[in-house]
């Protein structure tokens, strides 16, 4: 398709890029949602299943922000609490019906990443370390007793009223879908471009004609919305759920190790790594979820030491584009 | 040379502190189109610090910055890069996991509000062409500063500041790169060259500023200048003392 | 009240400097943020509890054991790590995800080893009764942990300004460049800088039982980010600051507990990301911001 609609602007968003970003839709970002959608018909433990699209959708929410801009989020499951609280407030506190949580769900989550958008202006380690002291800090907020009258404080709450777990499953799906196209377009688009450059070198985007704090909230306030629309997924799928469920720091560890394990700032390196570890995490077994943690602490590790781009650098290293 | 035509750049009185440090201490100096400026001087006098306020980097903390005709003192970079004004950096700074084509293809898209930029052209003048599918941190210092030339060139700038292009490059690449921006100033564009190379200085520019300690104390053409007492000895009298 | 509020929090915030002390130097000698410091708080912790359990071992022997073993693990630990890790382009975040990991492999050791029951070591230990302080009353067990620290601050200070090896620490710790450059072994350096932070985490760990309560293997996390608001208050990279930051924390922090109790909890998260954003070179610091 010949661009008339935007003139030779942008020498790079044209043909061979738009080509590519559809090539990847149709290979690689379609087939996957196809089959976490039709999975259910597959194999019986839904909650299972539901949980590894939960896992998609918040690694390609973290591939967002981590993977384009370099800023990495350990506080990430901030959000997906305020979004599983937006969820069970809606629902409990107001008695609206499960679209209005997914609503608060997705609003909650990116109200938050407008509070925290100044986080941004730290450089790297500050920046992961301060956005964990704001998941915390929301989960004692949440979680305060003195909060009883809104969000039960730390006894948990129970939304068994609106509880439909083909639907929730669907919509989780759907926001794994979502993400999915978020980060297909971040790939092949100028805007994903550009913030890979402003990854590099702020100074030097900024210099490039990109507005560098617009950017990077934009992207910030996208992988917010992500894992809050997961969070709001989540509250409506399990129903009964506690702060410290909501808020697990393990949200933020998965997210962050499967990222890096699959090769950030791809499309299939975030889903390798929840297939592969989270698969390895099933098999491994709940029950003694310590070796789990032992193996990926190893695995950390090793990566950061050997293979600091993850498995889809063994492929890019060789010329071999990973989608 | 349109010396008659307004000056596209008009820096008056401009001051940066770095807490109680004057870096600029009331610099003026202005520039037109096709014009090449040299700025000299010994380190820490304020020529890169002139630079970084001009492009955006810092804010300056008095005096004015108009560019064709807007006051642009305290815009964004970014800003600045879509009126026309755009820079190279003394160590480059290129996108290094991006390729070659993609570092100047980022600018050509975000850098000249809306205008047509032929990436290709751009990196074909600046022999990058054969490299272009290479990442930028792959390329050695001389390409990387080429590479950068290319990105700020990529925007399509009215006005070029040049932060010591020449340091690091052989007599041939010295060459090439002065007729380079030589070309450049004939098709138009005003350039601010800061270098420490006397040689490469003489070959480029029109007209220089010599500075101090944040001041100007010469502004004229550099042969005049290594005739001026106050020059010689702040500038030239230091290098031949090192 | 208030007086009680404020010499406790004193005396809290001499503990809170030493759980804060051996972060700062790691990352003010190697810009290298140790994820895994609380982690190593917690062993420790454990190694005082095993020690007083099984063989009755006073927590001062334990503390001369723990700096010790901590010393002798931490020094080699650098080698192993490090080097390689200041290779790659961007060293400080790599280094934040691999003592992530690190963090990670320590506390599910722990887990595995120790359960996730928790543990404490009786006050009474260090000292029966509380004793007066300028018009306060405090626990014994409090007195002596702040003493503790105290001594251990006072010899980190005289590492750094009465030594030779002190000087040659600051040298990196200004500029590790030119360090290297100007022929200090600025390996060598960093590995007994390594050492030194990982013995004093596991020294602050010793008196934890005493000034945090009882222990579980996952306490690393909110010890972490209780010491990087200490450092971060205190200033970043600047060890002696984090006495400042120390005294700043415990003094909130009991203030909170005193006036605002079940909100307290809030505190340290709270002032970590408030100082980073409003005053992000901390009380006598540097810069951690970008554009």
């Amino acid at each position: 398709m010949p661009d008339r609609a935007e003139p030779p602007r942008a020498g790079i968003a044209s043909s061979p890029m738009r080509a590519r970003g559809w090539r990847d839709l149709a290979f690689a970002g379609a087939p996957l949602v196809v089959l976490a959608a039709i999975a259910p018909a597959l194999y019986g433990n839904q909650l299972l299943l539901f949980n590894f699209v939960t896992f998609l959708a918040l690694a390609q929410g973290l591939n967002v922000i981590y993977g384009f801009t370099g800023y990495l989020p350990f506080g990430y499951v901030g959000f997906f609490g305020a979004g599983a609280y937006g969820f069970a407030i809606t629902v409990m506190d107001f008695h609206l019906g499960p679209g209005a949580g997914m609503a608060v769900a997705a609003a909650a989550s990116v109200v938050l990443g407008m509070i925290l958008s100044p986080l941004l202006r730290l450089s790297g380690a500050y920046f992961a370390i301060a956005s964990l002291a704001a998941a915390q800090a929301l989960y004692d907020i949440v979680s305060n007793p003195a909060l009883d009258d809104v969000t039960k404080g730390p006894y948990g709450v129970s939304l068994s009223s609106v509880f439909a777990p083909d639907l929730s499953y669907n919509v989780a799906v759907g926001i794994f879908a979502f993400a999915t196209l978020l980060v297909i377009w971040l790939r092949n688009a100028r805007f994903g471009l550009a913030l890979r450059a402003m990854r590099d070198d702020p100074v030097s985007a900024a210099m490039a004609g990109f507005p560098i704090v617009r950017g990077r909230t934009i992207a910030w306030l996208l992988s917010a919305l992500i894992a809050g629309l997961a969070g709001g997924a989540y509250a409506w799928h399990i129903s009964v759920f506690y702060p410290e469920t909501a808020f697990d720091i393990s949200f933020s560890i998965f997210a962050v190790v499967f990222t890096l394990f699959g090769g950030a700032a791809t499309l299939l390196g975030p889903v390798c790594g929840v297939v592969l570890l989270y698969g390895l995490y099933n098999a491994i077994g709940i029950t003694v979820p310590q070796y789990f943690q032992l193996i990926y602490g190893l695995l950390i590790m090793a990566l950061v030491l050997f293979l600091p781009d993850g498995l889809a650098s063994l492929l890019t290293r060789r010329g071999i584009r990973v989608p | 040379m349109s010396r008659d035509a307004a000056p596209i750049l008009e820096v008056t009185a401009l001051v940066k502190r770095f807490g109680g440090f004057r870096a600029l201490d009331g610099v003026s100096l202005s520039l037109h189109p096709g014009e090449v400026l040299g700025l000299v001087g010994p380190n820490g006098s304020g020529k890169t610090t002139c630079i970084n306020v001009i492009s955006g980097l810092y804010r300056p903390d008095g005096g004015s910055i108009h560019f064709a005709g807007h006051d642009i003192g305290g815009l964004a970079s970014h800003a600045l890069a879509r009126l026309g004004i755009n820079r190279t950096f003394q160590s480059p700074h290129c996108f290094l996991s991006l390729t070659v084509a993609e570092n100047v293809a980022v600018a050509a898209a975000y850098g000249n509000g809306g205008e047509a930029a032929d990436s290709d052209r751009v990196l074909a003048e600046l022999d990058l062409a054969r490299l272009a599918d290479r990442p930028a941190g792959e390329l050695n210092s001389a390409e990387q500063k080429r590479l950068d030339l290319a990105r700020a060139l990529a925007t399509g700038p009215k006005l070029l500041l040049v932060d010591e292009l020449a340091a690091g490059l052989n007599p041939t690449e010295l060459g090439a790169m002065a007729e380079r921006l030589r070309a450049l100033a004939a098709g138009g564009m005003a350039l601010l060259v800061v270098e420490h190379l006397m040689g490469f200085i003489d070959k480029v520019t029109d007209r220089v500023i010599v500075m101090n300690a944040g001041r100007e104390i010469f502004e004229g053409r550099l042969a005049e200048a290594t005739r001026d007492p106050t020059v010689v000895q702040v500038f030239l009298g230091r290098r031949h003392g090192g | 009240m208030l007086q009680q509020a404020i010499v406790s929090g004193l005396v809290f915030g001499l503990y809170f400097t030493l759980v804060g002390l051996g972060l700062n130097l790691i990352f003010g000698v190697m810009r290298i943020v140790n994820i895994a410091h609380g982690d190593f708080l917690m062993l420790g912790g454990y190694a005082a509890y095993w020690l007083f359990t099984l063989f009755g071992m006073s927590p001062f022997l334990a503390a001369v054991l723990v700096l010790v073993v901590f010393l002798a693990v931490g020094w080699p630990l650098y080698y192993l790590i490090v080097p390689r890790l200041q290779l790659a382009r961007d060293a400080e975040m790599l280094s934040l995800i691999l003592f992530f990991g690190l963090s990670q492999v320590i506390e599910a050791l722990a887990t595995i080893a120790f359960g996730t029951t928790e543990h404490s070591i009786p006050g009474r230990v260090l000292g029966i009764g509380p004793f007066g302080l300028l018009g306060a009353m405090l626990p014994k067990a409090w007195g002596v942990s702040a003493l503790v620290s105290a001594i251990a601050v006072g010899a980190v200070a005289l590492y750094l300004y009465r030594t030779r090896l002190g000087t040659l620490t600051r040298a990196v710790m200004v500029n590790r460049d030119e360090a290297l450059a100007s022929g200090i072994d600025t390996n060598r350096v960093s590995a007994i800088a390594f050492g030194i932070g990982i013995a004093l985490a596991g020294l602050a760990g010793v008196f934890a039982p005493f000034m945090l309560g009882s222990m579980t293997p996952s306490m690393g996390v909110d010890v972490n980010l209780a010491a990087f608001a200490v450092i971060v208050v205190g200033s970043l990279g600047n060890p002696l600051g984090t006495a400042l930051g120390g005294m700043i924390y415990g003094v909130s922090l009991l203030l909170m507990q005193t006036y605002l109790s079940s909100w307290a909890n809030l505190l340290p998260n709270l002032m970590l990301i408030l100082v980073l954003l409003v005053w992000p070179t901390g009380i006598l610091g540097r810069e951690v911001r970008r554009a």
